[in-house]
C-alpha cells in the first residue's frame, strides 16, 4: 500500500511538471503580453519593464527560471496586482473554492447514491419516472443556468417571506455556502445517480443477493451490507474525475454568486494576460486535482478488497 | 417413514413480454427425513423454480404461485417466511446454488457471511457467530479455517466456495438442504469431493436434502429417491433403483439412453432425445412428452396421463401403463401385478 501510494504520488509529480511546462509555453504563444494592456507605454518604459520582470530574456532561459522558483514554492508576483504574490492569492482565495467545491462533491455524493438506490428500489414506478425526468434536465442544463435560476428563486422565496432565508450572494456562513454548493453539483449529482441505478439494478438481480436472501437476511440488512457497499464501486470509481469537473466549473457559479474563490482570479488572469497568476493558478489547481484522483483510487481498496494493493 | 416435507400439486406461473409461462404444473412430492431426494430434469423444466417457489425466492411479480401447498412438518410454509416462530428461509430450509464463484458477497469476508446467517436467526454476538464460522468451515474440511474465514470470495477457489456455501446453508442446522446443481460448475474431482461432503454432512447431523441436477450420474451417487421432471410434471417418481433399473416412462428411458457409461467395452450408442421440450406458454393439452416420444399412442395427444403406480414408491405418468394398453415395449417395466 505505501509502496503504491509513493508510486502515485510520483506519478502525480510527472503529471504536474507536464501540466506546468504546457500552461507556460500555450500562455507565452497567445499574442499579447502582460504589458501590452498598459495605456501609452513608450518604447524606452516598455523595455526597462521588460528588462525588470525578465521577460526579454530567452524563452527557455524564463522557463528555467520559472521551474526553479516553482521548485522552492514560489509562485512569485502578480503583474496586474500591485505587490501581490501569487502565493498569497492562492493562500487567501484557495480555501473559499476549496469548500464551495467539496461541499458541492459530498453533495453529488450523497445526492447520487441515495436517488439512484432509491430510484432501483422503485424501478419503473412513480419515484424513478420522475427523478430519471429530472436527472436528463440535470445533466443537459449547465451549472450558469442552474445559478441564475437558483439565484432568482431564492430572491422570490426571501421576497415572499418579507425575510431572507438565504442569502442570494456572497460568502462567510453556511448559509452562504449551501445553494451555491448545490448549484454547483447538482450536474454531478444527476450523472451519479443515473450511475448508480444502473449498477444497482445489476447487483439487484445479482447470485449473491439471492443468496443474502436465502439465508432470511431481513431486507434492510440485505440493502446495507450487500447491495449498496457493492454498487457504489462505480461511483467511487468516476469520483476523481468528478472532482475536476465539479471544482472547475465553480469558476462560473463563483462569479454569479459573487463568491470570493480563485475562479475570478484566473479568469481576470487570463484575460490580463497575468503570466505569473495563470502559471499559478493552474498549476495549483492540477497538483491538487492529481491528488485527489489518488486519493480516490487509495480509498478504494478499503471499500473493495479486489483492488487492495500490496 | 413419515414424510417430512411434503408437496401438493404445486403450481407456478410467470407474466412475461410473451404471455404467461406455466412453469410448474402441479408437482406433488414428498421428502422423508434423512433422505436425499434428486429432482432431475432437462434445463428449462422447472425444477428451479419448485425449489425456489418453496424458499419465496421468486420474484413476485412477475412470479405467482397459483396453487399447492408444502408442508414442513405438518405447517404449511407456502408464502410465509417463518412458522412456528422460526424462519424458514436460512434457518428451516438451507439453499446452495449451482455457480459458487458468484452467489457470495465479493466484498464480505467468508467468516462474516457465515456469521450473518447465524446473526440473524441465532441472535448471536459478532465474535460469537465468527467464532461458530470457524468451526463450520473446519466442519465442511477446509484447512487453516481461522485464516480462510477472514478472507475475501477472491481468494477461494471454486471448490472451496462451494464449501463456504454449504457451512453457511447448515450454520442453523437446518432440517432440509435444498441443493440447486451443487457440482455443475465445478470440475469433476471436485465435484465428486462436494457431494461426498453433503452425503457425510448428512450422516452427522441427519437433514434431509433436495438435489437438483441433471447429471444421472449424480443421482446414482446421492439420492434415496429420485424424481424425474419434464415440462412442469413430475412423470416419473420412485425410490433411486426403482427408477434407475426398472424404468417405466419413456422419457427416462430416454435420458438414460443419452448418458455415456464410463465403461470403455460396451457397444454403446448415445442416442439423443429428437425435438425440443414443448411451449410453456401454451403448453399440450395431453401428455407434454408426446411430441418426442417414440411411443406416443392415439390417447397420448388429447388426454394427459394421470400417475400409475407401479409399486407404493413408484409411479409413472404415461398411458403405457393403462390396463387397456399393449405391454410390448422394449426397456419399460411394466407393473406385474396388474396382469
Amino acid at each position: 500500500m505505501g509502496r503504491y501510494a509513493l508510486k502515485r504520488l510520483v506519478q502525480g509529480a510527472i503529471t504536474v511538471w507536464f501540466i506546468a511546462t504546457a500552461t507556460f509555453f500555450a500562455m507565452h504563444m497567445v499574442p499579447g503580453d502582460p504589458l501590452a494592456s498598459d495605456k501609452a507605454v513608450s518604447e524606452k518604459i516598455r523595455a526597462n519593464l521588460e528588462a525588470k520582470y525578465g521577460l526579454d530574456k530567452p524563452l527557455l532561459t524564463q522557463y528555467g527560471i520559472y521551474m526553479g522558483n516553482l521548485a522552492r514554492g514560489d509562485f512569485g508576483i502578480s503583474f496586474t496586482q500591485e505587490n501581490r504574490r501569487v502565493n498569497d492569492i492562492i493562500r487567501e482565495h484557495f480555501p473559499v473554492s476549496a469548500t464551495l467545491g467539496i461541499l458541492a462533491v459530498v453533495f453529488a455524493a450523497l445526492g447520487g447514491i441515495l436517488w439512484g438506490a432509491l430510484t432501483a428500489l422503485n424501478r419503473n414506478r412513480m419515484p424513478d419516472i420522475v427523478i430519471m425526468l429530472l436527472v436528463i434536465l440535470g445533466i443537459s442544463v449547465p451549472s450558469f443556468v442552474f445559478a441564475a435560476l437558483g439565484q432568482l428563486t431564492l430572491v422570490n422565496i426571501n421576497n415572499l417571506l418579507g425575510f431572507s432565508l438565504l442569502p442570494v450572494a456572497g460568502w462567510g456562513t453556511v448559509a452562504h455556502m449551501l445553494i451555491p454548493s448545490l448549484v454547483l453539483g447538482l450536474g454531478t449529482m444527476a450523472y451519479l445517480t443515473r450511475l448508480m441505478r444502473s449498477s444497482m439494478l445489476e447487483i439487484m438481480n445479482s447470485d449473491f443477493v439471492r443468496t443474502a436472501r436465502s439465508k432470511g437476511v431481513p431486507a434492510p440488512r440485505i440493502f446495507t451490507h450487500h447491495q449498496l457497499r457493492n454498487a457504489i464501486l462505480p461511483v467511487i470509481t468516476v469520483l476523481g474525475p468528478s472532482i475536476a469537473v465539479i471544482t472547475t466549473g465553480g469558476f462560473v457559479v463563483e462569479i454569479v454568486f459573487a463568491i470570493p474563490g480563485l475562479g475570478r482570479y484566473f479568469v481576470q488572469a487570463v484575460q490580463q494576460s497575468d503570466y505569473t497568476v495563470i502559471m499559478g493558478t493552474t498549476v495549483f489547481y492540477g497538483a491538487f486535482l492529481v491528488l485527489m484522483v489518488i486519493i480516490v483510487d487509495l480509498v478504494y481498496g478499503l471499500i473493495d478488497p479486489r483492488v487492495r494493493l500490496e | 417413514m413419515s414424510a417430512l416435507l411434503t408437496v401438493e400439486d404445486l403450481r407456478v406461473e410467470f407474466d412475461t413480454y410473451g404471455g404467461v409461462v406455466q412453469a410448474v404444473r402441479g408437482v406433488s412430492f414428498n421428502v422423508e427425513a434423512g433422505r436425499t431426494l434428486a429432482i432431475v430434469g432437462e434445463s428449462g423444466c422447472g425444477k428451479s423454480v419448485t425449489v425456489q417457489s418453496m424458499m419465496g425466492l421468486i420474484p413476485m411479480p412477475p412470479g405467482r404461485i397459483t396453487s399447492g401447498s408444502a408442508k414442513l412438518d405438518g405447517a404449511e410454509i407456502l408464502g410465509r417466511t417463518r412458522i412456528d416462530g422460526t424462519s424458514i428461509r436460512g434457518a428451516q430450509i438451507g439453499m446452495i446454488f449451482q455457480d459458487p464463484m458468484t452467489s457470495l458477497n465479493p466484498t464480505m469476508t467468508i467468516g462474516a457471511q457465515i456469521a450473518e446467517t447465524l446473526q440473524v436467526h441465532r441472535g448471536h454476538s459478532r465474535q460469537q457467530a465468527l467464532a461458530r464460522a470457524v468451526e463450520l468451515l473446519a466442519m465442511t474440511r477446509i484447512p487453516e479455517a481461522e485464516k480462510r474465514a477472514a478472507q475475501y470470495p477472491f481468494e477461494f477457489s471454486g471448490g472451496m466456495l462451494q464449501r463456504s456455501m454449504i457451512a453457511m446453508a447448515i450454520a442453523c442446522e437446518p432440517a432440509i438442504l435444498i441443493a440447486d446443481e451443487p457440482s455443475t460448475a465445478l470440475d469433476v474431482t471436485i465435484q465428486a469431493q462436494i457431494l461426498d461432503l453433503l452425503r457425510d454432512l448428512q450422516r452427522e447431523n441427519g437433514m434431509s436434502i433436495i438435489l437438483i441436477t441433471h447429471d444421472l450420474g449424480v443421482v446414482a451417487r446421492m439420492a434415496d429417491q429420485v424424481a424425474v421432471m419434464y415440462a412442469g410434471q413430475i412423470v416419473e417418481n420412485g425410490a433411486v433403483d426403482e427408477v434407475f433399473y426398472e424404468s417405466a416412462h419413456p422419457y427416462t428411458l430416454g435420458l438414460n439412453d443419452a448418458m455415456p457409461t464410463n465403461n470403455p467395452d460396451a457397444e454403446q450408442v448415445l442416442t439423443p432425445i429428437d425435438g425440443s421440450p414443448p411451449d410453456l406458454f401454451d403448453p399440450p393439452k395431453g401428455c407434454a412428452y408426446g411430441a418426442r416420444c417414440p411411443h406416443t399412442m392415439r390417447i397420448c395427444g388429447p388426454n394427459n396421463p394421470g400417475a400409475f403406480d407401479l409399486s407404493p414408491s413408484h409411479y409413472a405418468r404415461c398411458w403405457l401403463h393403462h390396463p387397456d394398453a399393449e405391454r410390448r415395449v422394449d426397456g419399460i417395466t411394466y407393473r406385474e401385478a396388474a396382469s
